[in-house]
């Protein structure tokens, strides 16, 4: 089995008298240690997926299993532990808590597991050198820029060695710059170690980062190619071809 | 995790100020309150309340006016049960409600020395019963008019040497000033020679005080003067009788201080939730369980009550016990002490009361819908 597996996963909202379906009968594996981002017209759909295979929502039907767990069946407590072990979650705008530091920010996961204090002292040093932030560890998230404390953001989401990764537009509110190097960082730290990614992203750069491109239309997942970069005296690539 | 509730609290260090300090004025009125309370229940049913008898004149109610002939005290000694009689001769200063109230109790300084549960902490007996104007000053008179050993002491047509301070097992009994009986009687505008107010009766073991009381009354109908005797606790209870209908009252309001304790801190730690429902749902999704965000917003009640009750609590056991505070009326006085009692109350109702408070607030952080939570900008 992948290490995430959605099966026939459907979620509808009530807006009033208004159905909307996102997400319709959907199926979705991914490998241990993919990269994996998700575009798609906004509303399709997107965080709601990631909100599922974090458990912080419930599908209407269907099933979805996380390295061998089915998190559908888990009670919101049970979720919570899930969660805390097992899964990493960044956010479009970092939502660090503001009378911690940066320090303490990333700290929080590990005190959910049971570790000794050398070792949760580690990991969160790692991490924020991960994250190339050891020296605003005392920082309060409002000392920070946007992209420290969105680096902050994501040494938290990695602190306690999760399997599965999923970012939501993790870039989305950061200029070009600071984009690239959080786009760098997300790459290495698939790369470096290992872990599975879940992306979400309108940035079409920023998914070509990833190892697998998929695009949600239509309440359905397109595979995408790697886009070619031509240099631009040159024809563009056609377009991404389509396959499912 | 007791990290971010205290920084939580630091955050807002206005608003945790303002809470705290509620709780402390309104924790210090409930131990004060209770002490009032304290005082009265130790009246009516103190060591000695029972095991005492006053004898009185009968149908009068303030010291002044009750005169019994002090030779009662050999006709009621006769009586089965009594083991000891003393004849005191009573002048206060106030014979209304008053909290500034002088109680003089004149008698026999050997008896005082023998049957009162009294023991002096400074001065001797030996000044006190060699000088006819000698007086030993309880603790509470002395803290409450800063007198010593060797002072003079005048209020009225009463003057004093001020021989002794003595403390005593029996609050109430603090609150008075022993001097020996004739210098009492003999004092201008009493004219009392060969005259008590009361006297006071010590039970034999095993007597019963009611069936005893009522053979002194009836000893003494033939008399010159009728009697009415009573237990201590309920004769002070009775002398007290406005008194204890107020104190009542005041007891109502120290639970509506505990009730305001309450309202106020409810209210604090729901605002406070109510502005970070998206970092509660921030924590539940990094992996922090609902029973434990149930938990960090009940610690951040109980503290912020603790805090206030503890420093409320203790302001109020430091004035007791450094102000020497009473309430008395007719001759009779209530001791408002520090007791444990009080303290472990005052910062257990603290206590109890933060973690109430905080439930409604607790269950609101605990099932915020995480999605509707993190999607609000
Ligand atoms: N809690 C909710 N209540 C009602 N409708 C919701 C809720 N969450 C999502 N929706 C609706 O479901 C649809 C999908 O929302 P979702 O946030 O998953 O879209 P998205 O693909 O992430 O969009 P975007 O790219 O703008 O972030 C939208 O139409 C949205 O309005
Ligand atoms: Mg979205």
């Amino acid at each position: 089995m992948a290490l995430v597996e959605l099966r026939g996963v459907s979620k509808s909202f009530q807006k009033g008298d208004e159905t909307i379906t996102p997400l319709d009968d959907v199926d979705l594996s991914i490998e241990q240690g993919e990269f994996v981002s998700l575009m798609g017209p906004s509303g399709t759909g997107k965080s709601t997926l990631l909100n599922l295979v974090s458990g912080i929502d419930r599908v209407d039907s269907g099933t979805i299993f996380v390295d061998g767990t089915e998190i559908t069946e888990l009670s919101r407590s049970k979720l919570a532990d899930w969660r805390a072990a097992n899964l990493g979650y960044i956010f479009q705008t970092h939502n660090l808590i503001p009378v911690l530091t940066a320090y303490e920010n990333v700290e929080l996961p590990t005190l959910l597991l049971k570790l000794s204090s050398t070792e949760r002292r580690q990991r969160v040093e790692l991490a924020l050198e991960a994250v190339g932030l050891s020296d605003r560890a005392e920082h309060y998230p409002r000392q920070l820029s946007g992209g420290q404390e969105q680096r902050v953001g994501i040494a938290r989401a990695i602190v306690s060695h999760p399997k599965v990764v999923v970012a939501d537009e993790p870039t989305g509110s950061l200029d070009t710059e600071t984009s690239e190097q959080i786009q760098v960082l997300l790459q290495r730290l698939n790369k470096e170690l290992n872990i599975t990614m879940l992306m979400v992203t309108h940035d079409a750069e920023a998914a070509e980062i990833a190892s697998r491109r998929l695009l949600l239309q239509n309440g359905k997942f397109v595979e995408r190619e790697k886009t070619v970069l031509v240099p631009e005296d040159q024809t563009p690539a056609s377009g991404s071809v389509a396959t499912q | 995790m007791i990290t971010y509730v205290l920084k939580t609290l630091w955050r807002h260090r206005t608003r945790t100020l303002l809470t705290v300090s509620g709780a402390a004025v309104a924790m210090f009125v409930f131990c004060f309150v209770g002490s009032v309370q304290e005082g009265l229940n130790r009246l009516t049913t103190g060591e000695d309340a029972d095991r005492s008898l006053i004898v009185f004149q009968e149908n009068r109610f303030c010291p002044t006016s009750s005169r019994l002939p002090e030779d009662y005290a050999g006709k009621i000694k006769e009586v089965s049960g009594v083991r000891d009689v003393m004849p005191i001769q009573v002048w206060t200063n106030n014979c209304r409600a008053s909290l500034d109230i002088v109680v003089f109790n004149g008698a026999d300084p050997e008896q005082i020395r023998s049957s009162r549960p009294i023991e002096l902490v400074e001065g001797s007996w030996d000044g006190f019963e060699s000088q006819r104007d000698a007086a030993i000053v309880g603790r509470n008179v002395a803290q409450r008019r800063g007198l010593d050993a060797g002072d003079q002491f005048s209020i009225g047509e009463i003057s004093v040497k001020v021989a002794g301070v003595f403390e005593s097992s029996v609050p109430s009994e603090e609150n008075l000033i022993y001097t020996s009986l004739a210098f009492l009687q003999y004092t201008r505008g009493l004219d009392a020679a060969g005259l008590v107010t009361q006297h006071e009766v010590t039970l034999a073991e095993g007597a019963d005080p009611d069936r005893v009381a009522s053979e002194i009354d009836a000893k003494l109908r033939t008399g010159a003067v009728a009697t009415k005797t009573r237990r201590k606790g309920a004769f002070q209870a009775s002398t007290l009788s406005d008194l204890v209908d107020l104190i009542g009252f005041a007891h109502w309001l120290g639970y509506a201080c505990v009730g305001l304790v309450l309202s106020l801190v409810a209210t604090t730690t729901v605002m406070s939730v109510q502005d970070r429902m998206k970092e509660y749902a921030v924590l539940q999704t990094i992996g922090v369980r609902p029973v434990r965000t149930m938990r960090l917003v009940l610690a951040e009640s109980t503290l912020l009550c603790i805090v206030g009750g503890f420093s409320g609590t203790l302001f109020a056991l430091a004035l007791l016990w450094g102000g020497g505070f009473a309430i008395g009326a007719e001759g009779a006085t209530i001791a408002f002490r520090p007791s444990i009692g009080l303290a472990v109350s005052g910062i257990s109702i603290s206590a109890l009361v933060g973690v109430v408070a905080g439930v409604a607030p607790a269950v609101q952080a605990a099932t915020v819908p995480i999605v509707d939570a993190l999607r609000q900008a």
